[in-house]
This record gives C-alpha cells, sequence and structure tokens, in this order.
C-alpha cells in the first residue's frame, strides 16, 4: 500500500508540474524573450555539446588483427579491465579494445607466432578512467595467458593452455579441455566448467573455487579461506588434489565413482556417504577427522586436506 | 655668584653639603639676592617636612606580618620555593618514589586484564568452530584408527552415526584432550606486529597502489594469522606430517599475495 500511495502521489506530482510547464510556455512570447536568455542557453547548449564529445572522445574501440599460425601464444595485461576469450578462426587473432579514456593506450606487438597486449596508462589513473576492456576471438589451440586485477576473466571453447591470473578478479572458464588450466587469483571466485582433459593448477588466498565437471590427469586447488565445491565423477585417471586452511570442501560424485580417498581435516570434520573399501594408508586415520578408502576400481586418487575446514563427500 | 649659578648648584649643596656649611660666593649671593634666599628657605622646609612625613607613616613591621599571614590564610599567596636540603632528601624517599611507582602494577594489571579479555573473546570463536569438530555425538563411518589400513564401512547418509564398541569413548577421550590442546596453542594473547618484510611489503603496496592497500593489508593478516595457527598446533603437536603440509601450504598462499602485488605494481 505504501508502494502505490508513493506511485500515485508521483503520477499526481508529474502531471501537475506537466500542466504548469504548458501554461508557462503557452504565456511565452517569442518577441519577449531577451537577450541575455538567448545567451544563456547557447552557454549551456555548448557545455553539453562539449560534454557529450569529450564522453564521445573517452571512450574509444580500437580493432587488431595478427595473421598466426599454429599455437600462438597470446598474451593480454591489463590493470583494470575486462578480458573475454572466445575461439575464432584458425589462422588469425581479432582483439577489440574498449579504452574508457583517452589517457589510457593500447601496446601491442606481435613477433611471430606470439602476440603480447597490454594496457598502457599514461598517469596515475583510476579504475574507472584506466579501464580497458578486450574480448578476443584466437585460433581454439593457442596458448594463453591473461591477466587483469579486477577483471572478471572469461574463456571458453579453447584447447591450448591457459593462464590466467587477477587479484580481485571474476574468473569463468567454460568447455575448455586437453591443456594446462592454471589460475590465481587473491580473493576472486573461480568457476570451472566443463573442463576436460585438463591439467588444472588453482590457487587463491580468500576466493572460492566451483569446480562443475573438471577431470584431468592433475586437479589441484589450494586455497586459504575460501571453498572448494566440486561436482564431477573425479575421472580420466588423474590426480585430485584439494586443499584449503579454513574453508570447507564439499564434493560430489557419481555413485559409481572410481578413486581412492583419503581425506583429513586437523581440526575440522570429515564425512561421506561412499561405501569405501579398506585399503592400505600409511597416514594414520582419525574418526571423525579423516577417511581412507577406495571406490570402485579406484582409477583416480582424489585426496581432500583442510586445516580447518569440513570436509564432505557426497553421492551424487 | 649670579642667581642662574646658585639654582644650578643648590641641588647638590642640599643633599650633599653639610647643613649649614655652604661655599664662601654661595652664602654671600644668598644674603645679598632675596629670591634665591627663599628659594633656599622653602626647599629646606619642604625637605625637613618630607622626612617626618616618611617616618611617621611607616607602618610598623608586625603589620606586615598579619598582613601576610592573612593572605596566606586566604591561599592568596604561598612560600616562594627555597631549596631546603632536608626537605629534598624527603622527597626522594621510597615514600615519595611509591607515589610514581604505584603506577607500574596498575598497568601491569590493565595488560593482564587486556590479554584475558582478548583471549577469552577468541575463545568461544575457536570453540564454536572445534565443537563440531569433535566425534563426541556423530561419528563417522570411516573408524579403523588403530592401524594403518583403514576399512570404511558404508553409510547410508552424510552423517552416519554408528561407530565400533569400543573405540567411540577412547576416541571421545582422546579427541576431547587434543581439542583442549589444540584451543591453548591457538589462543593468540596478542596479535604480533607485521615483520619487517611485510612493513617494507605495505610501504610499497601504499606507494605503488595506495587504493589497493587495504585490501592487501588484511589479505597479509590472514595468511600470517593461518601461518600462527598451523605454527602454534605444531608446537604441541611436532608429529603431525599433515599439519606440516598445511604450514607449507600457507606459507605458498603467501608467497601468492606477494607475487600477486608484484604483478600488481610492476
Amino acid at each position: 500500500m505504501p508502494a502505490a500511495g508513493a506511485a500515485f502521489f508521483m503520477a499526481r506530482l508529474q502531471r501537475t508540474s506537466l500542466q504548469k510547464t504548458r501554461v508557462h510556455l503557452a504565456g511565452i512570447n517569442a518577441a519577449s524573450i531577451p537577450l541575455a536568455s538567448i545567451q544563456d542557453t547557447m552557454v549551456v547548449t555548448l557545455v553539453l555539446a562539449t560534454c557529450l564529445s569529450a564522453v564521445a572522445f573517452a571512450e574509444s574501440k580500437k580493432e587488431y588483427r595478427y595473421t598466426v599460425g599454429a599455437h600462438a601464444n597470446i598474451s593480454v595485461d591489463t590493470q583494470y579491465g575486462a578480458i573475454s576469450v572466445l575461439p575464432g578462426s584458425s589462422d588469425e587473432v581479432v582483439v577489440t579494445a574498449t579504452l574508457k579514456s583517452g589517457n589510457v593506450e593500447v601496446d601491442e606487438q606481435q613477433n611471430g607466432n606470439r602476440i603480447e597486449i597490454a594496457s598502457h596508462l599514461l598517469g596515475g589513473l583510476d579504475q574507472e578512467a584506466g579501464q580497458v576492456d578486450y574480448e578476443l576471438l584466437i585460433p581454439p589451440d593457442a596458448t594463453l595467458n591473461l591477466r587483469s586485477s579486477t577483471g572478471p576473466l572469461s574463456v571458453e571453447r579453447l584447447q591450448g593452455d591457459l593462464t590466467l591470473e587477477g587479484a580481485d578478479a571474476v574468473v569463468n572458464v567454460r568447455n575448455v579441455g586437453n591443456g594446462h588450466v592454471h589460475v590465481r587469483t587473491m580473493r576472486g571466485p573461480i568457476t570451472l566448467t566443463d573442463v576436460r582433459n585438463g591439467h588444472v593448477e588453482i590457487a587463491s588466498i580468500s576466493g572460492d573455487v566451483h569446480m562443475t565437471w573438471v577431470d584431468g590427469p592433475l586437479v589441484q586447488v589450494n586455497l586459504g579461506s575460501g571453498r572448494i565445491f566440486y561436482d564431477g565423477d573425479f575421472g580420466s585417471g588423474g590426480y585430485y588434489r584439494f586443499t584449503t586452511h579454513t574453508g570447507d570442501i564439499e564434493a560430489l560424485a557419481p555413485a559409481n565413482v572410481s578413486a581412492g580417498f583419503r581425506a583429513h581435516s586437523v581440526l575440522g570434520r570429515v564425512q561421506h556417504d561412499f561405501p569405501l573399501q579398506p585399503r592400505h594408508s600409511r597416514y594414520t586415520v582419525e574418526a571423525g577427522r579423516s577417511f581412507v578408502g577406495t571406490a570402485g576400481g579406484a582409477a583416480s586418487e582424489v585426496m581432500l586436506r583442510s586445516f580447518s575446514g569440513r570436509i564432505r563427500l557426497k553421492q551424487r | 655668584m649670579t642667581c642662574a649659578e646658585v639654582r644650578q648648584v643648590l641641588p647638590e649643596i642640599l643633599d650633599g653639603g653639610p647643613e649649614g656649611v655652604f661655599p664662601v660666593d654661595f652664602e654671600s649671593h644668598v644674603k645679598s639676592c632675596l629670591a634665591c634666599s627663599d628659594l633656599i628657605s622653602d626647599l629646606k622646609l619642604i625637605s625637613s617636612e618630607a622626612r617626618q612625613l616618611a617616618a611617621s607613616e611607616e607602618p610598623a613591621p608586625r603589620v606586615w606580618v598579619r598582613i601576610a599571614a592573612e593572605l596566606r590564610a586566604e591561599g592568596l599567596i604561598r612560600e616562594p620555593a627555597v631549596f631546603d636540603p632536608a626537605r629534598e632528601a624527603e622527597s626522594t624517599s621510597p615514600r615519595r618514589r611509591w607515589s610514581a611507582w604505584w603506577l607500574v602494577p596498575v598497568a601491569a594489571a590493565l595488560l593482564v586484564a587486556g590479554s584475558y579479555v582478548v583471549s577469552h573473546k577468541q575463545a568461544p570463536q575457536m570453540a564454536k568452530r572445534q565443537a563440531p569438530a569433535t566425534p563426541l555425538t556423530t561419528p563417522t563411518p570411516v573408524t579403523s584408527a588403530a592401524t594403518s589400513a583403514s576399512v570404511s564401512a558404508p553409510a547410508p547418509s552424510a552423517t552416519p552415526t554408528s561407530a565400533p564398541s569400543a573405540a567411540p569413548q577412547r576416541l571421545a577421550r582422546k579427541s576431547a584432550k587434543r581439542t583442549e590442546v589444540v584451543a591453548s596453542a591457538e589462543k593468540p594473547a596478542v596479535e604480533p606486529e607485521p615483520s619487517a618484510e611485510d612493513q617494507q611489503f605495505l610501504s610499497i603496496v601504499s606507494t605503488r597502489v595506495p587504493s589497493m592497500r587495504a585490501t592487501y593489508e588484511s589479505q597479509l593478516k590472514a595468511v600470517n594469522a593461518h601461518i600462527r595457527e598451523v605454527q602454534a598446533y605444531l608446537k604441541l603437536n611436532p608429529g603431525d606430517a599433515e599439519a606440516r603440509q598445511h604450514l607449507m601450504d600457507a606459507y605458498q598462499q603467501k608467497a601468492l599475495l606477494y607475487q600477486i602485488a608484484l604483478d600488481r605494481i610492476q
């Protein structure tokens, strides 16, 4: 009711203002407009035009195209701004940079099959003025290095090695495989979806990591206070090693998972609901804080470790 | 001698010269000049009257003593500070020093109280976090603690409730003891000052990216807290290989923080 009353009041106020404006305009005689008013109007118009043109000049787009061979090496480094990468032509790299101000420029160079793109701030710019957003279309097999403090960083449908770094950057990697995926953030959250046959190494101090259908010969996550969530099958006969200091670890796997498990939390609680088979372990197992066992043929090895976080392994 | 010359020397003669004894030409002029004679007579009269006036109006010394006593009683005047060796010796006596040294035990008491408050403020949080860790009420299904070969019993849910017969009590005692030990180990009295390296690191961050100083500082504090936490645990459990690995991981986290900052400020 208060919202409806406020809306009614606002509508009435607008109608009243509109009527008053019309009455006022009708009473104005063109001959009676003083010269000072015309001058004021011109000044305001000029100021507005200047502002609009300044905005138009401030934000600009630049496009760079490079012809490359197989397994090109592409690097993009920006202090502030988003980087988004999608697969494109197999022999061309297209970089579109959106510069938010005239005080930042793009340094770019190609040395053979290696391309380096970097934002160059021409002074102590803040995040808003120094922002440069990049959109890349690259060959799917290219090796990619991205760095942005603010992010976000987004990569999709690539097959090469990926290295993504950003202090506060939100990182999204989707539908990639057959390569290295290295991600490092300070507190930016990391999401990996459909990463197949990857050599995955993730490190963050306080960012969370969310993995859905991530597998490969190595999937390693090392966090401080962030949490790890894994939803997959621990496939590919890989080695999965998830570690946190205070963050919780939660893993979902199908009932027919084939993996050897070892979980241990020094001060936290450990739980699972799998019918694990006993196996020899060099580690001492303490109920409630650790478990060791195998499921299926133990094709993969899964190690879940935390100092004081909670660990849960659940059947999907 | 003229009249002018007489007036010029008159003050000296009246002040210094013996009364009634004047130079010969001076006396001869005064005797012959009526004006100068009257002037000298007036000056002598004034001088003698002034001397009598001063002697009659001078109050007796007891008057000054009474006035001073009344002013002192009203607190309007104080005795001037006079150095008195005996008084000085008294002022440096142990009794006098005690009035300043009483601050020391009070400060110590405040410190102890502060430490108590800090430690007890953190203790509930620690206990809250550790409470679910003790398997007193909800033991997990995998429970072969005695041997290195462990067996996992199938469990229908994520919160199983069964456990071997004698194990729970033994594990409960063990866990309770461990929790107690860990709690005491993790009770930091006061957060230590950042190391020289950390201070230098933060200083550089402040210079290069001042807007990020608070962020890096908070992250650094968190990482250092993790390191201290594991170190405290390892002091009481030096043989815990798992905890040692966590210490390594915590240091890696700190290295990661330094590296990210370095990348940023380059």
